[in-house]
């Protein structure tokens, strides 16, 4: 094996090749702007048909981008995001809005499912 | 004997780490705000982040073109250290020899330094704009191309090379640029070194003369996207530090993989007899 395949300038530069390699084809595996989780109440129970709005940041503001609704089991879906710092709410007529839950996103539009439910503060009746 | 040896050893090694220490608590304190959004004057100030995260790198990355700002910074350093070593080099051989007017030469380069560059930027930028290099990477690297300090350093190394080396080459045959290049350019690798690092950091840094010939901000660097960045996001200051991090990072990143050539080219000048 020649020596400057092991020098430090050939060695680091292939490993931060392949480091970036790697993440892109992490990223072009994983980027299709999928938003999923689930709203329930402050018992915990499924909230059907409430609104989900997607906020998305620009520099210092938030802007409303989308909005959705739950199913029979509280589950909602975003489609089409395309940035990287999100904000998520659930409104209802009868329970007000839920806690706005901030989402940092690795990449933009990168596929998330959500591992905590939006809460409301309120139960339903 | 030896065991007070060690002793005075481990004191001096102590105190070495203490002030490596308290050298490196600035970068600590811009790297620990970069990964979380603490307000760098909370008091009382916290040594360890808490709850550190690494979402501000993501929010320069795509708040900003930062990878254009990046490419644009690279590829004007690149000119400006190629060219300084060269033209450096050459103009200060021409210095080394004796020819009419070379006092007058050097008082001018001396005087010269002594003008500040924003007094000369308006000419500076019309002479750019006459050749059609506004907006453009040779622009934006020209004021730079060649620095009177770096070809005085050139000039004090050459002249410490014994001159019957230069002699010995021209009797073999060598050219003059081969001369400047086999035999003085090998010999005085602590004036490279400088010149490479001072290129370097001044062209990394620049920004009066960046914002002045870019039009477009895709001709932006790093110094100028900095500006826009706290123009934008005035209340993140994990994110400007993150953006710090980043900017600091390519420079730290050469220096430590050429930190022996680096020591080692700016020691052998000093302890050469």
């Amino acid at each position: 094996m020649p020596r400057w395949i092991m020098s430090r300038w050939v060695i680091v530069p292939l490993v931060i090749a392949g480091f970036a390699l790697t993440w892109n084809g992490y990223v072009a595996l994983n980027d299709g702007g999928r938003i999923e989780g689930r709203v329930v109440d402050a018992s915990g129970r499924p909230v059907p048909d409430a609104t989900v709005i997607l906020l998305e940041r620009h520099f210092v503001v938030h802007n409303e981008r989308q909005r959705t609704r739950t199913d029979s089991e509280g589950r909602f879906r975003f489609a089409g995001n395309g940035n990287h710092s999100l904000q998520l709410e659930a409104e209802t007529d009868s329970l007000g809005r839920s806690e706005r839950r901030i989402v940092r996103l690795w990449f933009r539009a990168q596929n998330i499912t959500l591992s905590e439910p939006l809460r409301f503060n309120a139960k339903l009746p | 004997m030896i065991p007070m040896r060690r002793h005075s050893q481990y004191m001096r090694h102590a105190a070495l780490v203490g002030v490596s220490a308290i050298m490196l608590l600035p970068f600590y304190w811009v790297l620990k705000t970069a990964v979380t959004n603490e307000n760098i004057y909370a008091y009382p100030p916290r040594l360890l982040p808490e709850s550190p995260h690494l979402f501000n790198f993501v929010d320069v990355w795509y708040f900003i073109p930062f990878p254009r700002y990046l490419l644009n910074s690279l590829v004007v350093s690149v000119l400006v250290v190629a060219s300084n070593v060269v033209f450096n080099a050459m103009a200060a051989y021409a210095l080394t020899k004796n020819f009419p007017g070379k006092r007058a030469m050097l008082l001018l380069f001396l005087s010269c330094m002594l003008i500040p560059f924003q007094a000369t930027i308006i000419p500076a930028y019309l002479i750019t704009s006459k050749l059609g290099l506004l907006n453009s990477y040779l622009g934006l690297a020209f004021p730079l191309l060649s620095t009177i300090v770096c070809i005085f350093v050139f000039k004090a190394a050459f002249e410490a090379v014994p001159q019957s080396l230069v002699d010995a080459a021209r009797i073999d045959g060598l050219s003059e640029g081969r001369i400047i290049l086999r035999v003085l350019m090998p010999l005085s690798t602590a004036a490279v070194a400088t010149n490479v690092v001072l290129a370097f950091i001044w062209s990394w840094n620049a920004f009066l003369w960046p914002l002045i010939i870019t039009r477009e901000p895709t001709m932006q660097t790093l110094p100028l996207g900095l500006a826009r960045f706290l123009s934008y996001m005035e209340d993140t200051t994990g994110a400007l530090y993150a953006f710090a991090v980043m900017v600091l990072a390519p420079s730290i990143f050469v220096f430590l993989m050429a930190q022996k050539e680096f020591i080692r080219g700016l020691t052998s000048g000093a302890t050469k007899g």
